[in-house]
C-alpha cells in the first residue's frame, strides 16, 4: 500500500512498502520528492508483506522507543535501530536512502543467516551465479555479457540460507550497469572471484580460499564483537557449503563455455 | 623483549574468530583487519583460555606435534609475542606470581 498516511507539520507523510531478500520494509516519508525517487528506485520491489519492519525518514515521532543496538552515520545521515522500528534522519536525497538501506540490510540480514555481498548474481539454469570482486572487477561487464533478463543485480548480491539451501536474491542496489536488479531468488550454484586475463579458466577454491575473497566483498557496517562473530559465523558456513571458484575470463561470453554445469 | 613463561593468556575478547580448514580467521571489528593462523597457530589459539601459561601451552604443543619442548617453548612465545603485539591475546599475571 503506497498512500497517504497523515498530515504532518511538513506535509502529508507517505508509507511505501518494498521486500528486499525477503525482509519486508516499510518506509515513512514526509517530504514529496524523495517519495516520489523513493517509489520509481524500488519499484521492482515493491511488496505488501505481514508485519514490515517500519523506517521512519526524518521523522523522529514514529520511533519513541528503546534503542536497539545498532547505529551508524554516513555523510550526515543517520541510521538508528529502536525496539519499535528505525530511524533514518538527514537523509537529504534518494542516493542517501540507498546507502542507509544497505547498511541496515548488512545489519538486519545476520538475523536471517544472510549478507550482502559486493557481485553481480546472473541467472542460467535456474541457479544463480555469483560473480564477486571489488570495484573494476568485472561485475559490471559480465552483467553486460549475460543474456537480457538473466541478471538479478551488477553489483550487490543477498545470499540467504533457508531451509539448508543457499540462495541469492537481486537488489535494488545497481552498479555501472544500470540494471534496476530483479526481486527473485534462486539456489546459488557458485561463487566466482574475477579476474580479467586474456583467457578463461577457473579453478576451485578451498573453504578457507572462499572466506577470504568474501570478507573484503562484503558489505558491513558494524564494529560491536558480537555482531562481526555472527556475520564470520554466516561466512564460513557459505564458503564451506557454497562451491567457489577463481575465474578468470576474457571481456567476452565465453567464459560461459568454463563455468561449472 | 622475551615474555615470561609463567604469564598466562586469554584472547582479546573483542575479536571475532572462526576455524576453517583448519586454520583459523580472527577479525578485529574495530578496524576490520583480519588475522590468519596456521595450523599450530591455530592449535594453540584453541588452547589460550586465560588459564594455561606460555610454558603450558608450549607443553601442549610439543605433545601434539613432532616438536622438542625447546623449541615448542620458543616458537609458543615467538606466536604470543606477535599476536600481543597485534592486540589478539592479552597476558595476566599467574597466581601468585608478580608481574613484571
Amino acid at each position: 500500500m503506497n498512500a497517504p498516511l497523515a498530515t504532518s507539520g511538513r506535509g502529508p507523510r507517505q508509507q511505501f512498502e518494498l521486500s528486499i531478500g525477503c525482509v519486508p520494509l516499510r518506509l515513512h516519508i514526509s517530504d514529496a520528492q524523495l517519495f516520489g525517487a523513493a517509489s520509481e528506485r524500488y519499484a521492482a520491489f515493491t511488496d505488501v508483506a505481514e508485519q514490515p519492519i517500519n523506517i521512519a525518514l526524518n521523522d523522529a515521532t514514529l520511533t519513541a522507543s528503546e534503542p536497539a543496538g545498532f547505529g551508524y552515520e554516513f555523510e550526515g545521515a543517520v541510521l538508528q535501530a529502536f525496539s519499535s522500528g528505525i530511524r533514518f534522519d538527514g537523509v537529504k536525497n534518494q542516493y542517501a536512502l540507498d546507502s542507509l538501506l544497505r547498511v541496515f540490510l548488512s545489519w538486519k540480514l545476520l538475523e536471517h543467516h544472510g549478507f550482502l555481498l559486493h557481485a553481480a548474481t546472473v541467472i542460467r539454469g535456474g541457479r544463480a551465479y555469483v560473480f564477486t570482486g571489488r570495484s573494476g572487477a568485472g561485475k559490471s561487464t559480465v552483467a553486460s555479457l549475460s543474456p537480457q533478463g538473466s541478471v538479478f543485480t551488477d553489483e550487490i548480491s543477498l545470499l540467504r540460507r533457508e531451509n539448508g539451501i543457499w540462495r541469492a536474491y537481486g537488489t535494488p542496489f545497481w552498479g555501472d550497469f544500470k540494471a534496476a536488479g530483479s526481486n527473485s531468488s534462486a539456489p546459488v550454484a557458485g561463487i566466482f572471484r574475477l579476474l580479467q586475463a586474456p583467457e578463461n579458466r577457473v579453478a576451485a577454491l578451498r573453504p578457507m580460499a572462499i572466506l577470504r575473497t568474501l570478507l573484503p566483498n562484503v558489505l558491513f557496517f558494524s564494529a560491536e564483537a558480537a555482531s562481526t562473530s555472527r556475520l564470520l559465523e554466516i561466512l564460513s558456513r557459505a564458503a564451506t557449503e557454497i562451491p567457489g571458484y577463481n575465474l578468470s575470463f576474457r571481456k567476452n561470453p565465453t567464459f560461459w563455455e568454463v563455468l561449472p554445469a | 623483549m622475551s615474555t615470561p613463561a609463567t604469564m598466562t593468556w586469554q584472547k582479546n575478547p573483542a575479536l571475532a574468530w572462526r576455524e576453517i580448514d583448519d586454520e583459523t580467521v580472527i577479525i578485529s571489528p574495530n578496524d576490520s583487519v583480519m588475522h590468519e593462523l596456521n595450523d599450530t597457530g591455530s592449535f594453540l589459539w584453541k588452547n589460550i583460555d586465560g588459564k594455561k601459561s606460555a610454558a603450558e601451552l608450549a607443553q601442549l604443543l610439543a605433545e601434539n606435534y613432532e616438536v622438542t619442548p625447546d623449541i615448542a617453548l620458543s616458537d609458543t612465545q615467538a606466536l604470543l609475542e606477535e599476536m600481543s603485539s597485534r592486540k589478539l591475546v592479552v597476558s595476566a599475571p599467574a597466581a601468585g606470581g608478580v608481574s613484571p
